[in-house]
């Protein structure tokens, strides 16, 4: 059991450090399809694995070891891990949980208050009377393009074409529970932040690929890419972004200006691949530790 | 009277204020609602919409009059606009914005990108 525990950690490790890495040169699309779906598998595969670690220890407590029907000395004879080992990986899945019932808790709260915020109008393009140029979507169901009377007054024609043509394709492709799908796995597990940096990254860049098929015109796009960006930067200096979320936006410009990305089934696969082997490994955790509990069992089934 | 869930109530209220030219008192909601609600029920439903910024409302003797300024498009705008102001952490988590905020360095890169 040892082994495969390790090994579905060393799966897990080995996806934070790879992900980021392989992630920054896949297309936007499959970037943050593959992104979300492996940070989702091995934040769950740890937290599997961490239970049944704790488990090794709190099934030796008498209530638990009466109520699962097995004997808590040989449960504490039979068990190849070291307590104390136990006790961290009991302490590492209490507070993974909370952080995650805590995000989720206000995640959902901002969810409502958005979809409450848009009661009543049946308008998919909501304009905002405001002096800061600015666009965002809300999330499915029933997701708005919300857009403020600054930013369409300084845009051409064709590039309020573009704005909207990209949030469109957020709304198409639900985005909004891609990026909260991973806000989530990274809560469960804090060495995914750098793979969700990514995902964040990809999905904008997915909206501009799409803006830039529709449109039929990349400079276009990463013209009004930048040119919302200083819009927004000129009527709101003081707001400069942390060195860490910033440079996204040079990133887009400068991936529109160049051609499409091309498809990279290879680095698909490798990180395909590198999921299996976390499911192959929680898969050999399960079996482990079922035959320990079972070799422990009170009550023997025939 | 069917049951009332509390969306259709707010609703409710908010149209019969907007039907009123004057402000009107708790009791006179109450009245104009019909059927049988209990006077706390409407002042809960009254409070909940002011706080939201719905209505507005101007103290009448003890207690205070209640009217609703804004037309329904307003509304949603107002609100809208109240999502642009308090952007925190969870709202932009779940809204998916054109542009993030520039880092130190990105505007001029951008200029420079832009006037090629």
């Amino acid at each position: 059991m040892t082994a495969a525990v390790s090994a579905a950690l060393a799966a897990m490790v080995a996806f934070t450090l790879v992900a980021p890495r392989l992630g920054d040169r896949l297309p936007p699309a499959a970037a943050a399809r593959v992104l979300t779906i492996g940070s989702l598998v091995v934040a769950a595969s740890t937290g599997f694995a961490l239970s049944v670690l704790a488990l090794t220890w709190l099934g030796q407590s008498p209530p638990i070891a009466w109520l699962a029907e097995w004997s808590a000395s040989e449960l504490d004879a039979a068990s190849p891990v070291p307590a104390f080992v136990a006790i961290i990986g009991l302490a590492l899945l209490s507070a993974a949980s909370l952080r995650l019932v805590i995000r989720a808790a206000r995640r959902g709260r901002a969810l409502i208050d958005v979809h409450r915020a848009h009661h009543g109008t049946s308008n998919a393009v909501i304009v905002v009377d405001s002096e800061q140029p600015d666009a965002f979507t809300t999330p499915w169901p029933g997701g708005r393009i919300v857009l403020t009377s600054a930013l369409l007054a300084a845009l051409t024609p064709a590039e309020q074409r573009v704005v909207i043509a990209h949030e469109r394709a957020h709304l198409r492709h639900q985005h909004a529970w891609w990026l909260l799908l991973a806000d989530l796995a990274e809560a469960a597990n804090p060495l995914l932040r750098p793979t969700v940096g990514v995902v964040q990254h990809a999905v904008e860049r997915w909206a501009d690929e799409e803006a830039a098929l529709v449109i039929g015109d990349r400079t276009l796009v990463a013209r009004t890419v930048a040119r919302v960006a200083l819009l927004r930067h000129d009527t709101n200096a003081r707001q400069v972004a942390p060195a860490a979320t910033g440079g996204h936006v040079p990133r887009r410009v400068q991936a529109l200006l160049s051609a499409r990305p091309r498809r990279q089934p290879w680095l698909t696969m490798a990180l395909v691949l590198l999921l299996a082997c976390s499911f192959l490994a929680t898969f050999a955790v399960q079996r482990t530790g079922d035959a320990l509990f079972d070799q422990v069992a009170t009550v023997q089934d025939r | 009277m069917p049951r009332r869930t509390k969306g259709s109530l707010e609703r409710a209220v908010q149209a019969v204020l907007s039907a009123h030219q004057e402000a009107m008192t708790t009791a006179q909601v109450r009245d104009a609602l019909g059927g049988d609600l209990a006077y706390t029920t409407v002042l809960t439903v009254l409070t909940r919409l002011f706080d939201k910024g719905d209505i507005v409302r101007e103290p009448v003797g003890r207690g205070y009059a209640y009217s609703a300024p804004y037309a329904p498009a307003d509304l949603t705008a107002r609100r809208m606009a109240s999502l642009l102001g308090e952007r925190d952490d969870d709202r932009a988590a779940v809204l998916t914005s054109f542009v993030d905020r520039l880092g130190p360095g990105d505007e001029h890169l951008l200029r420079s990108l832009l006037d090629r």
